[in-house]
C-alpha cells in the first residue's frame, strides 16, 4: 500500500533525509509491532508528519531514532483506543484488560520465545528479564552480575539474537 | 568466524539496547544514523530486531521464564549459572547474594526523568501505567511494594495509570496531591502554587493543605491555587469521542481565563529562545482561547493581536511588552 512522502522544504546547510529509506524502515518496524493491518499506514503517515514538523523545529540529533520512537508511542495510543472503544463501559477494569496485539498473537510466536529462552544460558537469560521485563541499566545489571559493561552488552546482542532466530526458524 | 548477516544482526542488536535508554548522547546517535542510512540491510535488521524486543509477546514470554524460575528451578539455574562462572569464591558469594538479593527486594531507587525544550516523551513506569510527559518538565517516580509516589517538579503530565487496587498512585504537584488506583487524569503544574487536574478516565481524590479532599470524576476539572481547591465547570467535550487525552499531548492549549504567565510557560516548552514578559502585570492578565503552542511564532502572533502587545525577537531571548504606550499609527 503506498504511503506518500512527506513534502519538506530543505533548509540550507541541513543533509537531505532519505525519506524513502526512513519509510521503509518505519513500516517494516510497525507491521511487526501490529496484528491490525489497517492501522499501518495511519502509523506510519503520522510518525512521518511529526517527525517533519520536529525536524523543522530544530535540528534533530537522531531522525532514525526518534521516528521509532514516536511509532512506538503512536502504537500504544492506538492499542488503547482500540481498548477504550471495544469494552469499556466503566474504568476499572480497563487498565487490566491485555492489548489487543497480546491476545491475537498466536502462541506459537509465544512458545518459540519461551523455548528460546529456556534454551539459553541461564546468565544470558537472566540478563535479558532484567534488562527487558524490569527496565535494569546495563551498568545496573554489570554492577550486579559481577560482569563488566561490554559482557553485559554481549549477552543482550547474543539473546536478541537467538530470539530472533527463534522467531524465524518458526515460519520456515 | 563471523558471516556478514551476522554481524549485521549483531550490530543491530547493539543498537537496540543502545537506543533503549533514558539518553543517549549526540556523537552516538549521529553514528546511528549514519550506520542506519548505510545499507538497507541494517535498517531492515534494526526493524525486525526493535519490533521483537517491544513485542509483547516477549514481554509475555520472559513473563513466564521468570514464573518458571521462581516456581523452584531457580536453584538449578543459579548453580548452573555459578558453576559457569569459574570465578574466585569471594567473587561468587558476593554475586550470589547479589542475585539473592534482587529476587528478594523491590528497586528502592527514585527515577527522575527530565525533559527539554520541545522534547516531550511518554514513560512507561514499572507498574505498567504510562505517563505522557510535556517539554521542560521534571518528573521523579518511586515504586514501592506498597505505594507508588510521583513527583512533578515541573511542567505537565497526563496518567494512564495502571489498575491495581491494593496499591495507590499518588502524584505530588507542590503542595497538591492527587490520589488514584486507577484511571487517566492529567496533571498541569503551572506554578510552584498552581496546580490544574482534569480526569480523563475513573475517578480521583484531590488533596490540598486548606481545603477538604474532594473526588473528581471523569471530565471533572479543578485547580489548586495556593492550597486552596476551586472546582471548574466540568469539560462538556468529556464524552466525545476521541477526548481521551489532553489537547497539550498534540501541541495544544485551552485557556479558559488564566494568567498570560501559565500560557508564556507552554509556549516556552517549545521555544528553545526564553521568553520574557517584560511587565509584570502582563504576566497576570487572563487569557483565554485555544492556542497551538507548539508553535510559538503563530501564538505570540495571536496573542499580540489580541492583547495589544509589542513581540520583540532579538538574539537571546523574546520580549513581550505592551504596545500601549506606543500611539497608533
Amino acid at each position: 500500500m503506498p504511503v506518500s512522502l512527506p513534502q519538506i522544504d530543505e533548509q540550507p546547510g541541513a543533509a537531505p533525509e532519505d525519506w524513502e529509506a526512513i519509510t521503509a524502515a518505519l513500516s517494516r518496524y510497525v507491521r511487526a509491532r501490529t496484528s491490525r493491518s489497517d492501522q499501518v499506514e495511519d502509523v506510519v503517515q503520522e510518525t512521518l508528519s511529526r517527525l517533519v514538523e520536529q525536524s523543522r523545529q530544530q535540528t534533530l540529533v537522531s531522525i532514525y531514532a526518534l521516528g521509532f520512537r514516536i511509532a512506538a508511542n503512536l502504537l500504544v495510543d492506538h492499542h488503547r483506543r482500540d481498548r477504550r472503544y471495544s469494552n469499556e463501559p466503566m474504568m476499572e477494569q480497563i487498565s487490566e484488560a491485555p492489548l489487543p496485539d497480546r491476545v491475537i498473537t498466536g502462541r506459537q510466536e509465544l512458545s518459540a520465545l519461551t523455548d528460546a529462552l529456556a534454551a539459553m544460558p541461564p546468565l544470558r537469560r537472566e540478563v535479558i528479564v532484567r534488562r527487558r521485563l524490569r527496565g535494569e541499566s546495563c551498568a545496573a545489571i554489570a554492577r550486579d552480575l559481577v560482569l563488566s559493561l561490554k559482557a553485559v552488552e554481549k549477552h543482550i546482542t547474543r539473546g536478541l539474537a537467538d530470539l530472533h532466530r527463534a522467531m524465524a526458524g518458526r515460519d520456515e | 568466524m563471523m558471516t556478514r548477516d551476522m554481524q549485521i544482526a549483531a550490530d543491530a542488536a547493539l543498537w537496540v539496547n543502545r537506543l533503549d535508554q533514558p539518553a543517549i548522547d549526540t556523537s552516538a546517535s549521529a553514528a546511528f544514523d549514519a550506520w542506519m542510512a548505510a545499507d538497507a540491510r541494517h535498517r531492515e535488521n534494526f526493524a525486525d530486531l526493535q519490533a521483537l524486543w517491544h513485542s509483547d509477546t516477549l514481554l509475555q514470554a520472559l513473563e513466564q521464564s521468570e514464573a518458571a524460575v521462581a516456581k523452584g528451578e531457580a536453584p538449578v539455574a543459579l548453580a548452573a549459572r555459578l558453576s559457569g562462572w569459574r570465578r574466585s569464591a569471594p567473587w561468587l558469594a558476593v554475586a550470589a547474594s547479589a542475585a539473592m538479593l534482587f529476587v528478594a527486594m523491590p528497586d528502592l531507587d527514585v527515577d527522575t526523568y527530565r525533559t527539554g525544550t520541545g522534547n516531550g516523551r511518554t514513560i512507561v513506569l514499572a507498574d505498567g501505567s504510562h505517563v505522557d510527559l510535556s517539554g521542560n518538565a521534571e518528573l521523579s517516580v518511586r515504586i514501592l511494594p506498597w505505594r507508588r509516589e510521583v513527583t512533578l517538579a515541573r511542567g505537565e503530565a497526563f496518567f494512564d495509570v495502571a489498575h491495581e487496587r491494593w496499591r495507590p498512585f499518588q502524584v505530588h504537584s507542590g503542595s497538591t496531591s492527587v490520589r488514584v488506583l486507577g484511571t487517566a487524569f492529567n496533571v498541569d503544574r503551572q506554578s510552584a502554587t498552581r496546580t490544574a487536574v482534569e480526569v480523563y478516565r475513573g475517578a480521583v481524590t484531590l488533596e490540598a493543605p486548606r481545603a477538604e479532599d474532594i473526588v473528581l470524576h471523569k471530565g471533572d476539572r479543578a485547580r489548586v491555587v495556593d492550597d486552596r481547591i476551586a472546582a471548574q465547570t466540568p469539560n462538556p467535550d468529556a464524552n466525545a469521542a476521541g477526548h481521551d487525552r489532553p489537547d497539550w499531548t498534540a501541541g495544544w492549549f485551552e485557556a479558559a481565563d488564566v494568567p498570560m504567565s501559565v500560557l508564556i510557560a507552554k509556549v516556552q516548552r517549545y521555544s528553545v529562545r526564553p521568553i520574557r514578559l517584560r511587565d509584570p502585570r502582563l504576566a497576570a492578565l487572563p487569557v483565554s482561547g485555544r492556542f497551538q503552542v507548539s508553535d510559538p511564532a503563530r501564538v505570540l502572533a495571536a496573542i499580540r493581536g489580541a492583547y495589544a502587545l509589542e513581540v520583540r525577537y532579538d538574539r537571546d531571548a523574546i520580549r513581550i511588552a505592551p504596545s500601549a504606550a506606543v500611539p497608533a499609527s
